[in-house]
């Protein structure tokens, strides 16, 4: 009668242990912000430093509170460019990877250009932009879509190539066609490392977005942080980086949670 | 049931041509248990290729039941070394690939790979990824995939090379046990002597650069065949001494 409770132990403490990791993946880094913080305020109040140049915590927090309507309207703002233009670049990316990693000619004539307009640094287009498009949602997601595009494409690419030999001859001996073969295992099999492109670009969707709002906007939180600069607001500008960090986060783990969900193999096989 | 009839095969590599298979020709019944033997290089697996219509031979044709094989067949089935099992499938739907990449009915097929998931072993491990499972259970489900659309001919590269030694045998014993349930025509291509002799009817030597056909050895040994203590270790000995000759020829000694 020990086997029972040898049986039953095993798991608890699994469990226990893993969530214990847990505790520790999300306590340690908010721990370690809040450390960050408490040694910002304290330099501020012990350097005496002027608020318009560093505003201590206190003053960006009270900042959010008497203005968390407006700054609640330009958070939402940003974020629809943000996802918006992130939606457009997969839709736009996925497409063209796979006909990339399908089609040998495709890839020699675009792949060259697409490395050189990788190369072109975005905030350069930014102005044209607005000359072409003015100043609506438009220019910013075409932005966003511009610096999501070419991660999304070349992981997208590099993961369709990935499919192990053994996998592809296992398809052809079941004279399955290109389609079935596609959907059953190249694509499945690339969806990792597409996820690893599609966390690099959101990170980087979120930068056009305020790029692009730097330009020429009247809205959005890139326009808070112009707005705030000629004034000498430095409290609201440092409050609008808060909240686009907060965005950027979020977007990621947003992310990560469907990529879990979506792929609870993956962790495990790689 | 297979029919291999002057297959010569040449690769272009950028070290030059490579003659890997000079003039094969070979005849394998129905339900025989072959094995193809030889030394690394001498162009077993790309015969089994061939056969299987993954290649096509520069010279030569391959029968496959009175039909010339021009590209993979739907009642050919293929092994491989590696288990080549999709990560993100569960055993069972791995089991069921073939069903889906044929296009056939799966609700025909449910009891049967059912059936053959038990009889491979695996019962209670249906719902398993395979990265959950060992080398050896991984190589299971391959070989219960590979059997699940009733394949008149299964061909088989190397699948237990990559296994420890214990797991290997036990391997061969089993694969004996399922294919005696099933009527399947069998191309087996091994380095293993041990497992040529304890799984084939006849066995098939090639010779390396270019492989050609050496000999073919019969195995008169009745089924089911184990390994150990045997009621005819004597003619396993003597079938293994001969294939040993043949592939490991014996030093030339001054006299």
């Amino acid at each position: 009668m020990v086997t029972p409770v040898a049986a039953e132990s095993a798991p608890t403490s699994a469990r226990r242990r893993r969530t214990r990791e847990r505790i520790r993946a999300f306590g340690l880094p908010i721990l370690a912000l809040a450390m960050i913080v408490a040694l910002w305020w304290l330099a501020t109040v012990l350097f005496n430093i002027p608020t318009y140049l560093v505003p201590g915590p206190d003053l960006v927090v009270s900042k959010m509170i008497d203005l968390n309507s407006y700054l609640a309207e330009q958070t939402f703002v940003t974020t629809k460019e943000t996802v918006l233009g992130f939606g457009l670049a997969i839709l736009l990316g996925i497409p063209v990877a796979m006909s990339i990693a399908r089609f040998r000619l495709l890839e020699q004539m675009l792949y060259p250009l697409l490395l050189a307009v990788n190369a072109v640094p975005k905030v350069a287009i930014a102005p044209i932009l607005v000359v072409w498009m003015g100043f609506g949602l438009a220019p910013k997601i075409v932005m966003v879509v511009l610096l999501c595009f070419f991660p999304i494409v070349l992981a997208t690419v590099a993961g369709l190539r990935s499919t192990p030999s053994e996998l592809v001859e296992l398809s052809q001996s079941l004279d399955a066609g290109e389609i079935k073969e596609f959907v059953k295992v190249r694509f499945p099999w690339a969806l990792p490392q597409i996820f690893v492109g599609l966390k690099t670009a959101i990170s980087l969707a979120v930068i056009g977005a305020v790029i692009a709002e730097f330009v020429g906007s009247s809205e959005g939180l890139g326009y808070v942080i112009v707005q705030s600069g000629a004034s000498a607001d430095t409290a609201l500008a440092f409050a609008a980086i808060t909240l686009l960090a907060i965005i950027s986060i979020v977007l990621f783990y947003a992310i990560q949670l469907v990529e879990r969900s979506l792929l609870p193999w993956a962790e495990e096989n790689r | 049931m297979i029919e291999v009839i002057g297959v010569s095969q040449r690769f272009d590599t950028q070290r030059g041509e490579i003659h890997a298979l000079d003039r094969i020709d070979l005849e394998v019944h129905e339900n025989e248990f072959v094995t193809l033997v030889g030394r690394s290089g001498c162009g077993k697996s790309t015969l089994l290729r061939i056969i299987s219509g993954l290649i096509r031979p520069t010279v030569g044709a391959v029968r496959v039941a009175g039909e010339q094989v021009a590209r993979p067949r739907r009642d050919v089935s293929v092994m491989f070394q590696r288990p080549a099992l999709l990560p993100w499938r569960n055993v069972r739907k791995n089991v069921l690939l073939p069903v889906e990449m044929l296009g056939l009915d799966k609700r025909q097929y449910t009891d049967r790979a059912q059936a053959l998931i038990e009889l491979a072993g695996l019962a209670g491990f249906e719902e398993k990824l395979p990265h959950e499972l060992s080398g050896g259970m991984q190589q299971r489900v391959s070989l219960v995939r590979s059997l699940i659309q009733r394949p008149k001919v299964l061909l088989m590269d190397e699948p237990f090379s990559a296994l420890d030694a214990l797991t290997r045998e036990e391997m061969s014993v089993e694969l004996q046990r399922v294919v005696a349930e099933e009527s399947t025509t069998i191309v087996f291509v091994t380095h293993s002597i041990d497992e040529a002799v304890l799984l084939a009817d006849r066995v098939v030597v090639l010779s390396p650069r270019p492989g050609r056909l050496e000999r073919i050895v019969d195995v008169p040994i009745p089924r089911p065949r184990t390994l150990g203590h045997n009621a005819h270790a004597d003619q396993v000995s003597a079938i293994s001494a001969e294939l040993h000759d043949l592939l490991q020829p014996a030093p030339q000694v001054a006299t």
